[in-house]
């Protein structure tokens, strides 16, 4: 019964993607019916993660560790899933018998990322990356277009299945290395691989997995091709729920790291450095607005590299903070695309031109996601940026904090023609837009969470410090 | 010679760079799902070398060999559907003729 308990959420929306399951064997297609089905299951899922959020054990054979870390991220992927079922409710890039399958395959990605997230032995850890991949191989080529779905699709399987035979590659090493395939028994024998290069070969090749679904440089180019050919809904969840399994699983294989010291975060800082900059610079030059966020997740992986290889807890923390906040800011741009762009078109940035008079709520909500993106006090997304640079600089990365200043200052550049389309630019015959009343009570609750995090951060701080202590075992 | 771990390392590791090789040099949708096979391949022979030389424990490499030969032909589906669905919509599966998205 225990055991049950620890597994709940997993168990829960291993029981959605059965019921979705028998939703797309339907004969008559009854797509409001599904998306009824799958919001209020999703938002049970948030109840279920809640619910768990204090479980403590581990499960088959100490392969499998429930903890607050892995119930705090748990719980940020049930919210996340809920708020991109939030914005399908019209879901018009996607063919109307593939609504069920659709819902489906994002639910067996979450579970797949919420079994990534607990897993502390190798094979589980591989399994779990590859159940969350295959859903999203899948998903990006259901949208229906004129060819440049299954482009992003079949670019987005290759790049993924090559960064997963690297990382593979990179565990086997490991495995060879130190005997064993819990990250418990591997820890303590890493410093003693200090002296020979298969051990950083195996511990960066194994890190590859990760950075292609954090799209980290040097395996972010799939980015902006799969942002922009992907149903706007998919994306959506790409770019935040996925992002945040992504970080989880990051932190607990770059503790593995921690007793090596110089050359391994000197690695890391390299990676960080172009990451953000190459990002930033690329952003700058976009017209598609999908393009361009992509761009800006790959600075933002950037970021979320600097505080991860302080390797210290105020720097974890600063990096799980940052992680919801990216989630939160991210999932709030993406909305407005979604419901800007009714007929799931892709969106060019000047059409957005004059948002404030077609609708001054999503116009606010776009600026605010935005201000938050770039860093700009009082949102959540300063916040977070401070935390990190913070702890970084007290770990002495004085240049690499510099850089990543710059870095957000040239990131306001782009953020802000954005926002001066929206409020400054005339909006011509663009139509209006009336968000429905579920999403304008969304936007209310994304506005407040983006402020009142940014001013009060404590809760959240203080919750990731907690988490936190279950990783780094220094 | 065939009786020591390096052997099998060094197969592996060229294994891999060739499957390495065909992903990138490749044109035939097909031909890099094949190479990308092949570095999953050597990965395998990698888990099984370190298993039968040095790991007293004798199951966990060959359990971690026949979970990836699963986790590949499950790739291997999918990759192929997805082949199937770009050529019929762009009539090739040429690596070069897949190029719309850029910038």
């Amino acid at each position: 019964m225990k055991a049950v308990a620890l597994f709940l959420p997993e168990l829960y929306f291993l029981l959605m993607a059965l019921v979705l399951f028998f939703c797309s064997l339907r004969r008559q297609t009854e797509p409001s019916k599904d998306f009824r089905l799958f919001l209020a299951m999703s938002a049970g899922g948030i109840l279920v993660g809640a619910l768990s959020l204090f479980q403590q054990g581990s499960l088959f054979f100490a392969s499998y560790q429930v903890d607050l870390f892995s119930q705090v991220f748990k719980l940020a992927l049930a919210g996340g899933v809920f708020l991109v079922a939030l914005i399908c409710h019209r879901l018009p890039g996607v063919e109307d018998r593939f609504h069920a399958e659709f819902y489906l395959f994002l639910t067996t990605c979450t579970v797949g990322m919420m079994m990534l997230v607990s897993a502390v032995e190798l094979l589980t850890i591989y399994i779990s990356l590859e159940l969350a991949s295959y859903s999203l191989y899948i998903l990006i080529p259901m949208r229906q277009g004129d060819g440049i779905d299954v482009e992003a699709g079949v670019k987005y399987l290759f790049i993924g299945a090559v960064s997963s035979c690297f990382m593979l590659f990179g565990l086997s090493y490991l495995f060879g290395a130190t005997h064993s395939t819990y990250l418990v028994d591997i820890l303590p024998k890493m410093p003693a691989l200090l002296a020979s290069p298969v051990g950083l070969l195996g511990l960066i090749l194994s890190l590859a997995g990760f950075f292609f679904k954090l799209s980290l440089f040097p395996i972010h180019f799939w980015a902006p091709d799969v942002y922009q050919g992907g149903a706007n809904q998919l994306v959506a969840y790409i770019a935040t729920a996925s992002k945040v399994a992504a970080v989880a699983i990051l932190l607990r294989f770059a503790a593995l790291g921690s007793s090596y010291g110089y050359s391994f975060a000197q690695i890391l800082v390299f990676l960080s450095i172009v990451s953000m900059t190459l990002g930033n610079l690329v952003a700058i030059i976009q017209k598609d607005f999908k393009r361009m966020l992509a761009y800006s997740s790959i600075a933002h992986a950037g970021y979320i590299l600097m505080g991860v290889l302080t390797l210290s807890e105020s720097g974890y923390t600063s990096v799980i903070y940052y992680a919801v906040a990216y989630l939160i800011m991210n999932f709030t741009c993406f909305m407005v695309l979604s419901e800007v762009a009714d007929d799931g078109r892709d969106l060019q940035i000047a059409e957005f031109a004059g948002l404030y008079h077609r609708s001054p709520l999503l116009a606010l909500a776009l600026m605010m996601g935005l201000f938050s993106l770039a860093g700009v006090p009082p949102s959540i997304g300063f916040t977070g940026k401070l935390l990190i640079f913070t702890s970084a600089m007290n770990q002495g990365y004085f240049w690499l904090v510099l850089i990543g200043a710059v870095n957000g200052t040239i990131s306001l550049y782009y953020y802000l023609r954005v926002v001066y389309a929206a409020y400054f630019m005339d909006p011509g015959d663009l139509p209006k837009v009336v968000p429905s009343p579920a999403i304008r009570w969304t936007t209310y609750a994304l506005i407040l969470i983006i402020i009142g995090f940014g001013v009060f951060p404590m809760h959240v701080v203080d919750l990731a410090r907690t988490a936190v202590k279950f990783v780094l075992y220094t | 010679m065939y009786n020591n771990l390096q052997t099998f390392l060094l197969l592996a590791a060229l294994l891999f760079a060739i499957g390495l090789y065909g992903v990138l040099a490749r044109r035939s949708l097909i031909a890099v799902l094949i190479s990308v096979e092949l570095m999953l391949n050597a990965a395998s022979i990698n888990f099984m070398a370190f298993n039968r030389f040095l790991i007293p424990e004798p199951a966990v490499g060959q359990i971690i060999t026949l979970f990836i030969m699963a986790v590949a032909a499950a790739e291997a589906a999918i990759a192929l559907s997805i082949i199937i669905a770009v050529y019929r919509k762009l009539k090739s599966i040429n690596v070069e003729h897949v190029n719309e998205l850029r910038g």
